[in-house]
């Protein structure tokens, strides 16, 4: 994990977020009609199927992808060879701000900047501050948790690609998907439909990424 | 309708069909992991290690002793009685995780339910003790526990007091304490040896409905008993967490304990395959929310203590920290709470057998202290007598040795009886497959 993945990555949330600001790179695939390709999608009819197809896409080195279905599907992380999340490191990061605010708003305030008595306890005390400090750490930490995940996952978001494929709405009930993305290095039109193919995958179409 | 009645006989109180019985327990049978090799331990193997704990345990009471006669009888008391307290701990918690996993009907645990069963109904080793405790301080007229001496006079708050606070009726406490956690931990540890043997799928519905009952007897049993013990050393301080304090000790102490053991179990080639690190992940994430529970609870009594200010109140702390106990004070705060949450967040520590067991131990030691930080202090306080230093420390180490060694080498002895896990418990086949997702 070096910096300039970290600014890739940041530049591809944010661009969900903010398309104005983060201008499209040109495509690397245009399609028949002159549109950008998004990627290919295949469908799949049974869970046993998609799994075993899952590790096959790992296999083949893809990045850039993912599975859709209508459950969640046990040992599917596995399967898909996904990391561990970011997410813990980045609320204990929080946490420790949110507990660094507190003692600062509180000690600053009250014993620092403008001596203030309560109750004729100690200046310094610091068992008042400990509930504040309690607080803000999981105020901050629950922030984080939620907005963090949200920025992860690129969610909410208005429009998806996908959605432009009359099918893709049966992952609501009963389909399972395994979408690749044209931005994977390993991507190519001919080889990764090929590679869907072997894998069991059935009506594999094209998606284009139309604004 | 009635042809399908018919065929089938009406399923039992756990709403299965025999034969659907049969054929999960042969699937269970059958699984390599379930070979007699794995899942039974010779009595021969822990016999070593369980006479050298009983040794080490029998010279420690020995010390303990000697040092009754030659330094100070109320400082010997004292020391054994943070010893029982931190065994009687380990095996009060142990009973309490027994009823929540058979009321929620938890099935992850299972493959460590018998450890905490064996541990739970060793819980007669402290009871005989805290009976000779209550039965020294109502014969000698209160050693440490000072309300049971009446010599003094007219006492006001003690006469209020007194319908609670006196000796008959505090005996007759400790015989229904007895009885309940005695009963309830021999009752379950009978129920699920017997179901090892006829694969009877009702007794896990019956000790079910045992928990259900037995989770308020044990709850109100606990609290009391802490009242009587370690509340009342001082009979002017109250305080309404003190039962919830003492069990927050319990629920660490047990975790740790059945870490500890089943490491050792792991480490001797046992249990291979059925307590993995996923088992360990979940004990590894109860240690760490009773390491946080303990000091949520310690700090919200001492922080209302400090607020209010109440003279009877504060005395507590008050005769903890200015009598050469702050560097205990300290110490509890970052050694029972800061550290270990530190090192217990990541999941490496959680996963690994050996970071956990270490866990283990260490957090042990710190509910050792923390039931020093509770009935040391009192030794001295208000005698004429002073510390006698480090003898008193040797002293101290004694009677916690002693205590842990007899009660650890009684629990070793246990071990081997039964099968090391309950062999056809009716939700074994989920723990088989137990698995943390991401």
């Amino acid at each position: 994990m070096d910096m300039k993945s970290i600014m890739n990555d940041a530049k591809s949330q944010g661009s969900i977020y903010f398309p104005m600001f983060f201008p499209k790179p040109a495509p690397k695939f245009v399609s028949e009609s002159g549109n950008a390709v998004y990627g290919i999608v295949a469908e799949f009819s049974e869970t046993p199927k998609v799994f075993r197809a899952a590790k096959k896409v790992r296999d083949a080195g893809y990045s850039k992808w993912d599975v859709h279905t209508p459950f969640p599907i046990h040992d599917m992380e596995e399967a898909m060879g996904i990391k561990t999340t970011k997410l813990p490191l980045m609320a204990g990061g929080a946490a420790i701000v949110g507990v660094g605010i507190a003692i600062l708003l509180q000690w600053g305030t009250t014993d620092w900047l403008y001596p203030t008595l309560v109750q004729g306890k100690p200046f310094d005390a610091w068992q008042p501050f400990v509930p504040i400090m309690f607080e803000l750490g999981i105020l901050l930490t629950a922030f984080m948790c939620i907005f963090g995940m949200l920025a992860l996952n690129g969610l909410p978001r208005f429009h998806h690609p996908l959605f432009s494929h009359e099918r893709f709405y049966r992952v609501g009930n009963d389909r399972f998907f395994i979408a690749i993305e044209a931005i994977d290095p390993n991507f190519d039109p001919i080889k990764t439909k090929k590679l869907l193919e072997e894998a069991g995958g059935t009506d594999i179409t094209l998606i284009e990424d139309v604004d | 309708m009635s042809q399908i009645a018919a065929n089938k006989p009406a399923p039992d109180i756990t709403g299965m069909q025999e034969a659907d019985w049969q054929a999960r327990l042969d699937k269970i049978a059958s699984d390599p992991r379930m070979n007699e090799d794995n899942t039974t331990i010779s009595a021969a193997s822990v016999r070593k290690a369980a006479m050298l704990m009983l040794i080490i345990g029998a010279v420690g009471i020995l010390v303990t002793l000697i040092g009754a006669v030659s330094i100070n009888f109320r400082h010997a008391l004292g020391a054994f009685e943070v010893g029982v307290f931190t065994a009687l701990a380990i095996s009060l918690g142990s009973l309490f995780w027994i009823l929540v996993f058979h009321s929620l009907n938890a099935s992850w645990p299972i493959t460590l339910r018998r450890q905490f069963e064996n541990i739970a109904s060793t819980i007669w080793v402290p009871v005989i003790m805290i009976v000779i405790v209550a039965l020294i301080e109502v014969t000698q007229g209160g050693v440490l526990l000072t309300w049971l001496d009446r010599s003094g006079g007219y006492n006001h708050l003690l006469d209020v007091k007194a319908p609670y606070l006196n000796a008959p009726f505090f005996m007759v406490r400790i015989l229904i304490y007895a009885m309940i956690w005695i009963g309830i931990s021999h009752i379950l540890l009978k129920w699920s040896r017997k179901s090892d043997e006829t694969g009877d799928r009702t007794l896990g519905r019956k000790a079910r409905f045992l928990s259900g009952a037995g989770i308020p007897l044990f709850a109100l049993s606990t609290a009391f008993a802490s009242f009587d013990f370690l509340m009342s050393l001082d009979y002017r301080f109250f305080s309404t967490m003190w039962g919830v304090y003492y069990f927050a000790s319990c629920g660490l102490a047990s975790l740790s304990a059945v870490a500890i053991v089943a490491t050792l179990l792991r480490k001797a080639g046992k249990l291979d395959g059925l307590v993995t690190e996923e088992h360990f992940h979940d004990l590894g994430k109860l240690i760490f929310a009773f390491v946080v529970f303990w000091a949520y609870i310690s700090f919200s009594q001492y922080f209302l203590i400090w607020y209010s200010n109440i003279p009877e109140e504060t005395m507590w702390y008050i005769s903890r920290q200015q009598h050469g106990w702050q560097w205990l004070f300290v110490t509890m705060t970052i050694g029972h709470f800061a550290l270990p949450f530190l090192l217990l967040i990541w999941r490496k520590t959680k996963r690994t057998t050996m970071l956990l067991c270490g866990m283990g131990i260490y957090l042990l030691v710190m509910v050792v202290l923390d039931m020093v930080w509770i009935i040391r202090p009192m030794v001295y306080l208000n005698t004429t007598a002073t510390d006698p230093g480090l003898a008193g420390i040797w002293l101290d180490i004694a009677g916690v040795v002693g205590v842990l060694g007899i009660f650890g080498g009684v629990v070793a002895l246990k071990i081997p009886k039964s099968p090391l896990l309950p062999l056809k418990d009716p939700m074994l086949h989920e723990c088989l497959h137990h698995k943390n997702y991401v």
